[in-house]
């Protein structure tokens, strides 16, 4: 039977859940309604934010903050140098710009795969401990990836509706054409929005990787739920796909707690499956 | 009137190159050592998956990075078609008892399970117009993974199952790679008259201007449904196919490797032409499993992050910017040049 335990469990891992997914699908979003990109890479910036983390912890012994904000760092620079090498070439071409993005995350999963192998690898936590709440134990940890992840989405709503460089990436994905009118340099503005959506799935995989594991398998499986969110969100739609992210968040966590593992993407998948087929453009897309 | 004398030589210059490659793939098995000669069957297979994902993608234009649910539909029909013991204790146990039926028709059944999927799928997502396909085509793989792993005992889980040595296409590997070449040519037959038909020339209108083909009088979405149709119908038969060649099935049939090893083969061959992707096909499969195997993956340093895949991912982001139209096209251009 569900007991309150159970609800309240679920809620707040849910939220953790949710937050993290908030993350990587908002990235994603962005960098798609700015510049109509579909960045199949995406979930290779989430695995590699943690990986990189990892190989900085270990080679250079850097305590677990550092490293990570230099991994997410590191992530972003290369996201601009495949956004230059890899996808501007192909930028006019919606067919190609999917295939060289896919190539690149299968390259970077294979990489991963050949230096690291194929099991999960545990990213050092920032802060150990538990809190009791209403009898359900809960790692610190969880809260502080919660607010982080909270503090993050409202400082990227800042950055887009306060800043002038925000202004502009709104502009620009509102009317490309209409932005480069008004002398807005598009193609600056692309490798922006790239570098933060970068920042944001890397910041997104090294939290992720403490509470569960690293693993080069993610790469595919976090880009599917990017996917999944984005669609029931809205392509396009930043509020939208933040908003799903919980959704799918608790949907997940639920049927893992109720149902079991293997479960949780089954489900998860066919409730958007479903969801599509009654209301086709998300919950706050719009029609093209 | 030019332009189309030009059209119809080329399309007989073609016709000329591949009946002379189809003589040269009939003669060579005498020369090859099985081994190879299995890799070959298991080529023309894997051609037949890659024109047909042509046929959607390439041709109406329409992104399809599900193709390999239909190829793991057809693959997981006809397998279960043969063992129908497993169905007993699911939801589907009334066909526990069904007598055994000759091996084509149930492939024929799995590419029309298939088509039936493609179908359905189509006429939910081919609605909307830009991403969502492409979108929700990549999610499906997954879940049909996904699927697999949940109901272990109809589908194997991971390691899939047999459907037992005797019900292999030909009990030896000349018999197997015969078939998969008939087959092949049969398939390519089809899709190829089809792309030349009227029928062809308004998928290709849609492709080139969804608004301009809608203002024609064309619709759109059913063309769309219907080439999604088609394509998972061949996709369906294909997979169906590969589990009689190598009796087992497993979801492998259904995950991202073998979807972009498809997407090499017919970005190389170049996309919407059905020819190239025979080409295209016939080269990355051979490169995969014959070249990179046996001359370069061994010879590799052990703690070097390299692998034949790493190669061949690369070998498609440097096609895809270099040359975006393919090989086939390159070479059509450099015939045709004044």
């Amino acid at each position: 039977m569900v007991d309150v335990n159970t609800i309240l469990t679920i809620l707040l891992y849910g939220a953790t859940f949710g937050g993290v997914l908030a993350l990587i699908s908002s990235g994603f979003t962005l960098i798609f309604g700015v510049s109509r990109i579909l960045n199949f890479s995406h979930g290779a910036f989430f695995m590699m934010g943690a990986y990189i983390g990892i190989f900085i912890m270990q080679q250079l012994n850097l305590d677990p903050i550092t490293s990570t904000i230099l991994s997410i760092l590191a992530v972003g620079l290369f996201s601009l140098i495949a956004y230059y090498i890899i996808i501007y070439p192909v930028i006019k071409n919606e067919v190609m710009t999917i295939i060289v993005t896919l190539a690149l995350a299968l390259i970077i999963e294979q990489v991963i795969l050949l230096t690291y192998g194929e099991f999960g690898l545990s990213y050092p936590r920032m802060i150990s401990g538990t809190l009791s709440i209403a009898g359900v134990t809960i790692p610190i940890l969880r809260l502080v990836i919660l607010l982080i992840s909270i503090a993050t989405i409202g400082a990227l709503w800042l950055f887009i509706e306060r800043t002038r460089l925000g202004k502009e990436i709104n502009a620009a994905s509102q009317d490309a054409e209409g932005a480069i009118l008004i002398g807005i340099d598009v193609n600056k503005i692309f490798a922006v929005t790239i570098f933060i959506s970068a920042i944001l799935a890397a910041l997104s995989g090294t939290l992720y990787s403490q509470m569960y594991a690293a693993n080069p398998f993610q790469i595919l499986n976090s880009l599917i739920l990017a996917f999944a969110i984005v669609i029931l969100g809205g392509l396009g739609s930043v509020k939208g796909s933040i908003i799903s992210s919980f959704i799918i968040g608790f949907i997940y966590i639920g049927t893992t707690t109720l149902l079991g593992a293997r479960w949780s993407e089954f489900i998860a998948l066919a409730i958007i499956i479903v969801i599509l087929i009654i209301k086709p453009t998300g919950l706050y897309g719009v029609e093209e | 009137m030019k332009r189309i004398e030009r059209f119809w030589r080329m399309q007989s210059s073609d016709l000329s190159y591949l009946i002379g490659f189809l003589m040269v793939m009939a003669v060579i098995p005498i020369f090859l050592p099985e081994t190879l000669l299995y890799i070959l069957g298991l080529t023309f297979i894997f051609i037949v998956f890659s024109i047909s994902w042509d046929f959607l993608t390439g041709l109406v234009g329409e992104v399809n990075l599900g193709h390999t649910i239909f190829i793991g539909i057809g693959g997981y029909v006809t397998a279960l078609l043969h063992v129908p013991s497993r169905f007993e204790g699911t939801i589907l146990s009334p066909l526990a008892n069904i007598p055994e039926l000759p091996i084509p028709l149930t492939i024929f059944l799995g590419g029309v399970v298939a088509a039936i999927f493609g179908v359905a799928i189509g006429l939910i997502t081919l609605r909307l117009k830009g991403w969502y396909f492409a979108l929700v085509t990549a999610i499906l793989p997954l879940l049909f993974i996904k699927a697999t792993y949940v109901f272990k005992d109809l589908f194997g889980g991971e390691e899939g199952f047999s459907v037992g040595l005797g019900k292999a296409i030909a009990q030896d590997t000349f018999g197997k790679y015969i078939v998969s070449l008939a087959f092949m040519i049969i398939c390519f037959a089809i899709l190829y008259g089809i792309k030349n038909s009227k029928l062809g020339l308004t998928l290709i209108a849609i492709r080139e201007d969804n608004t301009l083909a809608e203002a024609l009088g064309i619709n759109i979405y059913l063309y769309k449904v219907f080439a999604m149709g088609v394509s998972s119908f061949f996709a369906g038969l294909s997979g169906a196919l590969l589990v009689h060649y190598r009796i087992t099935v497993s979801p492998d049939l259904f995950d991202v490797p073998l979807m972009l090893l498809i997407i090499l083969a017919v970005v190389i061959g170049g996309l919407g032409s059905i020819v190239g992707p025979v080409i295209g096909g016939f080269l990355i499969y051979l490169l995969k499993y014959w070249v990179l195997k046996v001359y370069l993956v061994p010879y590799i340093p052990p703690a070097f992050p390299l692998n034949d895949d790493i190669i061949l991912y690369i070998l498609l982001i440097v096609i895809a910017i270099t040359m975006p139209h393919g090989i086939y096209e390159r070479l059509r251009k450099l015939y045709t040049a004044p």
